[in-house]
């Protein structure tokens, strides 16, 4: 299994150039059962790299392009009269696939984002009292625009918690951007090799949960999480849904790097992805603000 | 319904603990039921190996009727000790056939410590009791597992703990705490199958011989008197031409009995006899015995007899009178019936008797050495398999054809042939010799040391034995029948199974004598410690204070021992955490790291900082490395800290710290 998972990062790096440490944490977030968010400029590769996970999951997918005029019935599905048989049919949307890549979630107005929310929770979708069940795996991958950009309608904090992490990608290296100049970009995911299928992606998620979590890293993750809490300069400190996504998300990352046990260390690599959207804070001040805190906190021995 | 884990463990381990227990009691239960029961176990086990689902309610039930009845057929009422062990035991076997549940499981194995503890009502050996200590162990462990996902070893490791530490609190209380007089007592199962009997048939004894069962023990006082010991049990006075009797003369003076019989002479000697359970009152003694303990009869003829609790064991003091101090009994009618003898039959006997007695002129004495001598010189041989006797005059066939005989053959013949002449004899069964324990200075008289004798009463001279086994066999009166190399394959082949059969291998012998040894300090110490030893211990400790008083200060004193335990559970703790030891090695080299100049940041992971020293040390860094590979297989991927682990850490460290010689 650790060589499939290795083929699958070899083969995102062919589609999003010099961005590993990105990749592993999307399948860390993948692998760990939550919903990925992606926050950056545009232009920067969100929506590829959102295809391109899709894509070599081999996960049916599809992708929804949010504006300010979507409603919820274009996401969830609609009722429609059917003539011939004298009653109301109802016709899924596309969020009843694999993965959902939602695309400038943060462009649609509120209501249209909370009808994602049901679903994202729930694993299921309710329309005139009757309830219809996701697929399995569900994913939804969103990709947003930084805030402070215009049109955008901010995503509430409890619309942000559901997100199981977020991550940016940042500009490329040099290099890499020298080889996009080139038009050597490949942006064609759609050829990318299926590595795995739906049941070998729910066994990972299996294993990962079997990931051993001693006593000192949980001791480490309490005391992180208390620390957000004892001290006032964090807007929303960390809820106990973050306590066990940080778990997770380590036990996830143990896997990615081949081991079955999670020290600190993993701990420290997924933190920032875990917890940032969740703490509320400043962009500016963010990584400042998280460093600080990862400072402050003494590794348990 | 709640889920039962390790279920699999629970079963066999239930199963063994009654397997053995049936191992037990398996002479005191019919073949018939007794298979039964084991087919139950087995039945068990399969179920339990090959992952069958256990018999439906409606079978198990049928059968458990049908068992039912067998176990009334097969048992009957007559025993009813044995018949309510038997119920217990089937009902707790086809319950656990049934079992499904946690309550299930939790009712059997209560009722497994019952049926646990039924085997002492059987058996009280130290090997017994050392087998139920474990299975007691195994018990509790599976009363554990019944609750907790442990494995076997752990539950087992947890039990051992909790009763050893009931330990010291159960024999405190067994010492001190006074033993109040039992309300109830057992109605006695049929303890000892084998013993003496009432009568001599010389087929008796022979079957006797086959049982290495102890009798008894004895322990005397000062210097042992020297050997033959004859430990006299039974007088046989009446003879019917074949089988030797107690008359019922005799029995209505054994009725009556005399508590302290007034012997004019002396005591030769006194000592102290532990007896085991047996089925019949006899007691044994030297001589002439008497003895003041108040379960302990006297009788006129210088026996003992037993006056109740023949279940449990018993130890009496005895003295011991010249047997020649008795009298001849005054009551006419008792010395005709010693003299009595059937006439009609055995008549060459009795005539070759009358003709020896007139060529001895009529000489008690001479007649006496007389039958020494012929029995001595005339080709008779001691065998424990004796030819079979067709004549209907037994003695006549043996005395002239056969020739071959063990005691009951002796001492009957001479005894008939002492009263044809006239002279009282009567015919004394019990047991010959014992077996010297040289270290604790005892004899121990097992069931094959059983033994028949005459004694003749001969005018100024008063009662003597008359032993013709002891011609025939001399080395018979010198100590133990297993102790002869002779008369060993013999008697080896004779006796079913046991260490006994290797007693001729120097090691087995030595071993077997230290089992004995310690067989004996358990019936001394342990279940001898009865209501009158632990009054005298606690007279001891306690001077002259009332029982009441002496128990509350024993419970006052356990109470006392709880409640400060407790105390001290309770008591506040400092509050620094425990470390784990491999925190503390690790502490040990990050001291090291920083004299020399290698200082943690402060969000740096064990294993960041450990790969910093080893960047930062290079002649050091395979240990470093090996010290961060251990440290995240102990603390992050959780594998045991074992001794080998912890000395592999201690053994980093001390490479790390000494400095590399260049």
């Amino acid at each position: 299994m650790q060589h499939t998972v290795q083929a699958i990062i070899d083969d995102l790096s062919q589609v999003i150039y010099g961005k590993q440490q990105q990749i592993k944490l999307a399948l860390t977030c993948l692998f760990s059962q939550g919903h990925l968010l992606i926050e950056d400029l545009p232009g920067m590769g969100k929506t590829t790299l959102s295809h391109a996970l899709a894509a070599v999951l081999g996960l049916s997918y599809q992708r929804v392009q949010f504006t300010s005029d979507l409603l919820p019935s274009d996401i969830l599905g609609s009722s429609i009269f059917n003539a011939n048989e004298h009653k109301f049919t109802f016709h899924k949307g596309p969020v009843f696939s694999q993965v959902v890549l939602a695309d400038e979630i943060n462009r649609a107005g509120p209501k249209t984002q909370s009808a994602l929310l049901e679903a994202m929770e729930e694993y299921q979708v309710t329309m005139d009292g009757d309830k219809y069940a996701l697929p399995s795996p569900f994913f939804v991958i969103a990709t947003q625009n930084p805030l402070y950009q215009s049109g955008t309608y901010p995503l509430p904090e409890s619309q942000l918690d559901r997100f199981f992490m977020r991550i940016s990608l940042g500009f490329p290296p040099k290099e890499a951007e020298r080889k996009l100049i080139l038009g050597q970009n490949n942006r064609d995911y759609d050829h990318l090799p299926v590595r795995i299928n739906a049941e070998q992606l729910i066994e990972i998620q299996k294993q990962v949960s079997t990931i051993t979590l001693s006593e000192p890293v949980v001791d480490y993750i309490l005391a992180l999480v208390s620390y957000t809490r004892k001290n006032n300069q964090f807007a929303n400190a960390l809820s106990p849904r973050a306590s066990i996504a940080l778990g997770k998300a380590a036990q996830a990352w143990a896997f990615i790097d081949g081991r079955d046990f999670v020290t600190p260390d993993d701990v420290q690599t997924i933190f920032a992805s875990v917890t940032e959207h969740r703490l509320g804070l400043n962009h500016d001040v963010s990584a400042q603000q998280l460093n600080q805190l990862l400072n402050d906190v003494t590794v348990p021995l | 319904m709640r889920i039962v884990n390790n279920l699999t463990a629970i079963n066999l381990s239930l199963s063994i603990v009654y397997i053995l227990v049936l191992s037990f009691i398996f002479t005191e239960l019919p073949l018939a039921f007794n298979t039964l029961l084991v087919g139950l176990c087995i039945w068990n086990l399969a179920v339990t190996l090959l992952k069958r689902n256990k018999p439906n309610a409606l079978l198990a039930n049928t059968l458990a009727g049908l068992s039912l009845i067998v176990l009334f057929y097969d048992v009957g009422f007559s025993d009813t000790v044995t018949l309510f062990v038997a119920m217990l035991i089937l009902s707790s076997l086809f319950k656990l056939l049934q079992a499904t549940t946690k309550k299930h499981y939790q009712t059997i194995t209560l009722l497994s410590f019952f049926s646990l503890s039924t085997v002492y009502l059987f058996s009280q050996s130290l090997f017994a009791t050392l087998i139920i200590s474990l299975l007691y162990i195994l018990n509790f462990a599976v009363l554990a597992l019944i609750e907790s996902k442990h494995n076997l070893k752990i539950a087992v490791k947890g039990s051992l703990k909790l009763l050893l530490l009931a330990l010291p609190i159960s024999i405190f209380l067994l010492l001190l705490l006074p033993k109040v007089p039992a309300f109830w007592q057992l109605p006695g199962p049929k303890l000892a199958k084998t013993g003496l009997s009432e009568s001599v048939d010389p087929f008796d004894i022979a079957q006797l011989s086959n049982s290495d069962e102890l009798v008894f023990r004895a322990k005397f006082d000062e210097q042992r008197p020297s050997p033959p010991y004859y430990w006299r049990a039974i007088i046989h006075d009446e003879f019917d031409g074949k089988t030797w009797l107690i008359s019922d003369i005799l029995k209505a003076k054994q009725v009556i009995g005399q508590n302290t019989t007034k012997l004019g002479a002396e005591p030769l000697f006194s000592y102290q006899i532990f007896a085991e359970p047996a089925a019949k009152p006899w007691l044994y003694g030297l001589q002439l015995s008497s003895s003041t303990h108040k379960d302990v009869k006297t009788t006129s003829d210088g026996l003992l007899l037993r006056k109740r609790f023949l279940a449990s064991s018993i130890s009496y003091t005895t003295q011991s009178y010249p047997l020649e101090s008795a009298l001849l009994s005054r009551s006419v009618q008792y010395q005709n019936a010693q003299l009595n003898l059937a006439k009609e039959t055995n008549l060459q006997s009795q005539t070759f008797a009358k003709r020896l007695y007139e060529q001895q002129n009529k000489d008690d004495d001479a007649f006496y050495s007389a039958l020494y001598e012929y029995f001595a010189n005339n080709g008779f041989s001691y065998t424990l398999t004796p030819d079979p006797i067709t004549d209907s005059n037994t003695l006549d066939q043996f005395l002239f054809n056969n020739k071959r005989g063990f005691c009951g053959h002796y001492a009957s013949t001479a005894a008939f042939m002492f009263r044809s002449v006239g002279i009282p004899a009567r015919v004394v069964s019990g047991y010959l010799g014992g077996e010297y324990n040289e270290q604790n200075s005892y004899l121990s008289v097992y069931q094959y040391d059983a033994h028949a004798w005459v004694e003749v009463y001969i005018k100024n001279k008063g009662w003597q034995i008359f032993d013709a086994t002891a011609v025939v066999s001399p080395e018979r009166l010198n100590g133990s029948l297993s102790q002869h190399t002779q008369l060993n394959n013999e008697f080896t082949s004779n006796l079913s199974f046991g260490l006994l059969r290797l007693s001729n291998i120097a090691g087995f012998n030595w071993l077997r004598l230290k089992l004995e040894n310690l067989d004996y300090q358990w019936t001394s110490w342990v279940l001898g410690f009865n209501q009158q030893k632990q009054a005298s211990l606690l007279n001891k400790l306690f001077g002259n204070k009332q029982l009441w008083q002496i128990s509350l200060i024993v419970i006052a004193t356990v109470c006392m021992t709880f409640i400060c335990y407790f105390v001290y559970l309770s008591w506040p703790k400092k509050s620094s955490e425990p470390k784990h030891a491999l925190t503390k090695d690790y502490l040990k080299l990050v001291n090291w790291c920083e004299k020399q100049g290698i200082v943690a940041k402060q969000n740096q992971t064990p294993l960041q900082f450990l790969d910093y020293a080893a960047h930062k040390q290079p002649e050091k860094r395979i240990y470093i490395e090996q010290f961060a590979q251990l440290y995240s297989d102990v603390r992050y991927r959780q594998l045991v800290f074992n001794s080998y682990r912890k000395k592999h850490s201690k053994d980093l460290i001390k490479s790390i710290k000494t400095k590399m010689k260049r």
